[in-house]
């Protein structure tokens, strides 16, 4: 039984990242109607540029836990943020009118390079790197369940990150942009919001959230390495869809749903627990044949 | 005037030749680099003149008997390197991918069906011929075999396919890919991530490992492939570019560039796609298996979503839906980061890199797709 | 034989003039290893350490060529590796070959050596079906097999007091032969197997495995695979708190497990073909050397053997002019080639043995066991009574 619940509680850890993610993809796909793939890969880089403020962090010798992982974050936020929206800038905007295609298979080339930039030209790239504990890691056993400090803090941050954004789009003016742009791009200009930065703030924010995640995902892993990005953001993408592209929840219940297949699977069959990825990949074709526009459906646009 | 015409096409022809000969006999990497400037610039120059437009018009117009450049060229670049292996085998990888993109042509380029998951089906057809290898199965019919398991395989998400459009029909070919990859790597029986080992092929009993003789020259063992390739490759080439003059290849632009309006015409869309997304698997297994074979070895890793990715930038750098952009794009997709293999480390940055500028700057790929003019036809 | 004496006539009479450097024939040798990826640690290091050995014999006057390095990456992928093996192989200009540092890659290489008849000498792969699976004459290997670890590790592992064993091993051909020697050298102590986990190359989550080895209580997780793989299981036990010993083998003795791991690595216990660089009868040198040239990685513990796996190819070169099959006669008959990590003599297979050396990662260093201070008993590794 405790077993179990470390399963459960592992797979929900999985959960908030992949929805992290995949609220990015969301996000991306309401305002312009794009899917940028090279979004794993700006995850990698905001793990990397907090691990790099980290160590800077170290050289000046202070060591503070709690303001180290707020530098740490806003770190990657900063490089995510700009990297996210410089591609926006200067690839995606420009090409918006171009097939969906185009623009898929660019956003992947571009992940393809920041990736193989990170290998070569951070310093022995290509090896794994310890990503500093900045959680306290004590154990924390509950009725025999042994889960640790940071893990339980993880997950919180997670939620409060997700719940932040569904505010910052209810709530704030910036988030009413975000909507009018989403819903009609022509439209909300007329009605005198400036469009080029609302969809640069967007990709920005988006980006944002893959920084943390990226972070998240060293501190739980304690590892980072180059090639992350890559399956994180396929599985962020599988997720957004699944959920329903352009719908914020429908990107959380993708992402936890994804976590969920895989797990099940493992606790299902633990022999085969290497087929995961098999079983879980299978339930989203099947998904996606039942419902051909994700589970919460796509509101706006009409695809024929 | 159209003695002309024909002049300045053989001329260019006659230039790209050379250049595939140079750029694959190339030793420094500053003659790659010059190599790919000169091409930049020929491009770009063609594309502006007359003669880069009369080359395209004699190409998509002329009947099928034009196709016989193909194998004419490949082989005049064949015999120029004849006795180089390794130069050889990357003609004949260049001829493979070009049928795989073929397929991928017909998918996507004719019928609008996405399908991110081409190394998968390569695989499959791979795999195919690694099984069939050691059965003493003729190599053909292996071939054969390796297109028929692909198609078929790729029939399981025909209706996932069908039922879902646009980013969410990519999701499920990607899915469908990775699951495939994710499948070969825990799975025992078929090697696992270690890979098999794969019989090579050989026709009418003769190994095609044993080079041939050619009166005085005596090529390498991979020149075989090159024939072998070529003659699937220039086969499947002429029976695309029938498909696509042919009504099915009207029905097939029509489904993809207006899928209601089709219907409302009374083409059955769901048939077509069907029809195009088969025909496109089968062809991509057929160039797995040639590979598989041509090789003497796969593993799972041969098979990667990166993979998928590289044969759509063919196409996607060529020319979406041309055909004769199929095989100067496989050159710079498959030889040149082979040839920049001396800057090292560096070499996947920078075909990122260049793949993306490409993009950017000339979305509609370097031979944009002539479409068909029936003004023309009807006498303007 | 009259061309090689008018050859080294000239040699000779150019040196005599001072402009020796231009009038020697320049000859190519391959270096193949991981240069990207999670192992690239250990093939830059390789890399640099075959580079090492042909700018010091360029730098001698007496040697009678110019040698060039052609570095080729494999990826540690099977197909990659073949890829690069027959690009070197079918180059003419390339005579022989230092190749492979992952076994999976070698012996899927290794066909193509001999189809192409390129002398080829291992520098870092430990399967011994490299070597001893065939009868290539092409295929040399310098660094001994994963019999010589297997050995050592049982029967170190075993005295140690651990009776209990979970094998974790990547599914390549790498992992299950060393779950396969594992499984043979136990069945002769009184150890036991309780469980064997294989992984796929590319895991990223072993949450799975981890909680089933946590309810299978072993004594040790013996862990048969390479860095990146053993970084990922080694951390994630520690987050699911699998608080049990862990070994491996030479896989994941290198430098960026130790940095990847930084605490977490410590009484990580190892074993591997190579003694410390220093402690090698020409280590000093291979060191202080290694220092001089300055490369920005380190050497890594198979370096000093892609070290002389170049430095045997050049000295056969050097005796028989650069023609394969010359070349492949003269590495076939060494016997007792004098190296900085000791005599080489290749057996029937063209197998070099060697000794293996047990390590225990110590304050972020690799430490030979006996010097260790858990030897000592100055600290403790952890061990399970039941």
């Amino acid at each position: 039984m405790a077993i179990l619940f470390e399963y459960f509680f592992n797979g929900a850890v999985l959960g908030i990242m992949y929805a992290l993610v995949a609220v990015g993809f969301t996000l991306f796909f309401g305002v312009l109607d794009v899917i940028k793939f090279s979004h794993g890969d700006v995850l990698t880089l905001g793990a990397f540029s907090g691990l790099v403020a980290f160590l800077a962090l170290q050289l000046t010798g202070l060591d503070l836990p709690v303001i180290g992982l707020v530098i740490v974050l806003v770190a990657a936020c900063i490089v995510t943020g700009l990297v996210g929206a410089a591609i926006g800038q200067f690839f995606v905007i420009p090409m918006r009118n171009s097939s969906a295609f185009n623009i898929l298979l660019m956003t992947l080339m571009i992940g393809t390079a920041i990736r193989e930039a990170i290998r070569l030209f951070y310093p022995t790239g290509a090896n794994p790197k310890a990503f500093p504990a900045l959680l306290p890691n004590s154990p924390v056993e509950i009725g025999g369940v042994f889960l640790r400090l940071d893990s339980l803090i993880l997950l919180a941050l997670g939620f409060a990150i997700v719940f932040l954004t569904h505010w910052l789009i209810r709530h704030t003016k910036l988030g009413l942009a975000i909507r009018a742009v989403a819903q009609d791009g022509d439209t909300a200009q007329v009605m005198g919001i400036p469009f080029k930065q609302t969809v640069l703030a967007t990709f920005a924010l988006g980006s944002m959230l893959a920084g943390i995640a990226g972070v998240m995902h060293g501190i739980y892993y304690s590892e980072i390495n180059f090639g992350v990005g890559l399956l994180l953001g396929i599985i962020g993408f599988s997720a957004a869809v699944l959920g329903g592209l352009g719908s914020i929840w429908g990107a959380i219940i993708g992402g936890f749903a994804f976590a969920a297949l895989q797990t099940i699977w493992v606790v299902l069959f633990p022999d085969a627990s290497g087929y995961r990825d098999v079983f879980a990949f299978a339930a989203i074709i099947v998904a996606m044949t039942i419902f051909p526009t994700g589970i919460i459906a796509e509101r706006y646009s009409e695809r024929v | 005037m159209s003695l002309l015409r024909v002049g300045s096409s053989v001329a260019i022809i006659a230039l790209a030749v050379i250049w595939t000969v140079i750029v694959l006999a190339a030793e420094s990497q500053w003659q790659v680099l010059a190599a790919l400037v000169v091409a930049a610039v020929a491009i770009f120059a063609f594309s502006r003149m007359r003669a880069g437009r009369d080359l395209a018009f004699t190409l998509n117009d002329s009947g099928p008997s034009i196709i016989a450049i193909i194998p004419l060229a490949v082989l005049v670049v064949a015999f120029a390197i004849h006795q180089d292996h390794f130069q050889l085998m990357m003609l004949a990888s260049v001829l493979i991918y070009g049928i795989a993109c073929v397929g991928l042509t017909v998918q996507f380029g004719y019928a609008g069906v996405i399908n991110f998951a081409g190394a998968a089906f390569f695989g499959i057809g791979g795999y195919t011929a690694a099984v069939l290898g050691s059965t003493g199965v003729p190599s053909l019919l292996t071939l054969l075999a390796g297109g028929l398991t692909a198609a078929m395989i790729g029939c399981i998400i025909i209706l996932p396919v069908l039922r879902t459009k646009g980013h969410y029909a990519a999701l499920i070919t990607i899915a469908f890919g990775l699951l495939f990859r994710s499948f070969l790597e825990v799975n025992h029986t078929l090697g696992g991530p270690q890979g098999l080992k794969v019989e090579g092929a050989s026709i009418a009993g003769r190994s095609l490992l044993n080079g041939i003789q050619l009166g005085t020259l005596e090529p390498s063992f991979y020149f075989n492939y090159v024939l072998l390739a070529l003659a699937a490759f220039t086969l499947f080439f002429l029976l695309a570019r029938n498909l696509e003059k042919s009504w099915i290849g009207l029905n097939l632009d029509a489904v993809r560039e207006d899928t209601i309006g089709a219907s409302v015409f009374g083409i059955n869309v769901a048939a077509w796609r069907i029809f195009a997304f088969v025909a496109g698997n089968f062809l991509i297994g057929v160039a797995g298996a040639l590979f598989a074979m041509m090789q003497n070895f796969i593993a799972p890793s041969n098979f990667t979503f990166s993979d998928s990715l590289l044969m759509l930038s063919i196409i996607v750098l060529g020319g979406i839906g041309n055909l004769w952009a199929v095989l100067p794009a496989a050159i710079l997709v498959v030889v040149l980061p082979e040839k920049l293999q001396g800057i090292g480390e560096y070499r996947i940055f920078v075909f990122a890199i260049l793949v993306v500028l490409v993009l950017r700057f000339r979305p509609a790929g370097l031979f944009p797709r002539s479409m068909r003019q029936f003004r023309r036809e009807v006498g303007q | 034989m009259l061309l090689k004496a008018a050859v080294v006539g000239v040699a000779l009479i150019a040196s005599a003039v001072g402009a020796q450097a231009q009038s020697k024939e320049t000859v190519k040798i391959a270096f193949i290893g991981p240069l990207s990826g999670g192992n690239s640690a250990a093939g830059v290091g390789g890399r640099n350490s075959a580079a090492l050995a042909v700018n010091l014999r360029n730098d001698n006057p007496s040697s009678k060529y110019k040698y060039e390095l052609v570095a080729l990456d494999d990826e540690c992928k099977p197909n990659v590796g073949i890829q690069v093996a027959t690009r070197a192989a079918t180059d003419r200009h390339i005579v022989a070959g230092v190749t492979h540092y992952c076994s999976a890659v070698a012996i899927a290489a290794v066909d193509v050596y001999h189809r192409f008849g390129m002398p080829a000498v291992v520098w870092g792969a430990i399967l011994p079906a490299i070597t001893y699976g065939n009868d290539y004459k092409e295929i040399h290997r310098v660094n001994g097999s994963m019999l010589d670890e297997t050995a050592v590790a049982t029967d170190f592992l075993t005295k140690q007091g651990y009776k209990k064993w979970v094998i974790v091993h990547d599914t390549t051909d790498y992992g299950n032969g060393l779950l396969k020697f594992f499984q043979e050298k136990i069945a002769k102590t009184d150890g036991q197997i309780i469980g064997t986990f294989g992984v796929g190359a590319d895991q990223q989550d072993f949450s799975a495995e981890l909680l089933k080895i946590k309810e299978a209580k072993p004594q040790i997780v013996v862990f048969a695979g390479l860095t990146p793989l053993g970084v990922r299981v080694r951390s994630q036990m520690e987050r699911l708190g699998v608080n049990i010993q862990f070994a491996g083998v030479s896989g994941i003795m290198s430098t960026s497990y130790l940095e990847a791991l930084g605490p977490t690595a410590e009484a990580t216990i190892a074993f591997h073909n190579g003694a410390p660089a220093e402690t090698l009868p020409g280590g000093k040198k291979f060191v202080d050397d290694y220092q001089k040239a300055a490369f920005k990685d380190p050497a890594e513990p198979y370096g000093p053997y892609a070290y002389v796996a170049a430095d045997l190819i050049m000295s056969a070169i050097e005796k028989v002019g650069p023609d394969r099959k010359k070349v492949l006669d003269v590495l076939n008959a060494t016997k007792g080639y004098p190296s900085i990590a000791g005599p080489i003599t290749f057996d029937d297979h063209r197998n070099n043995s060697v000794a293996s050396t047990k390590y225990v990662a110590q304050d972020g260093r690799w430490v030979r066991w006996e010097d260790s201070e858990y030897a000592s008993g100055k600290r403790q590794i952890k061990i399970a009574k039941d």
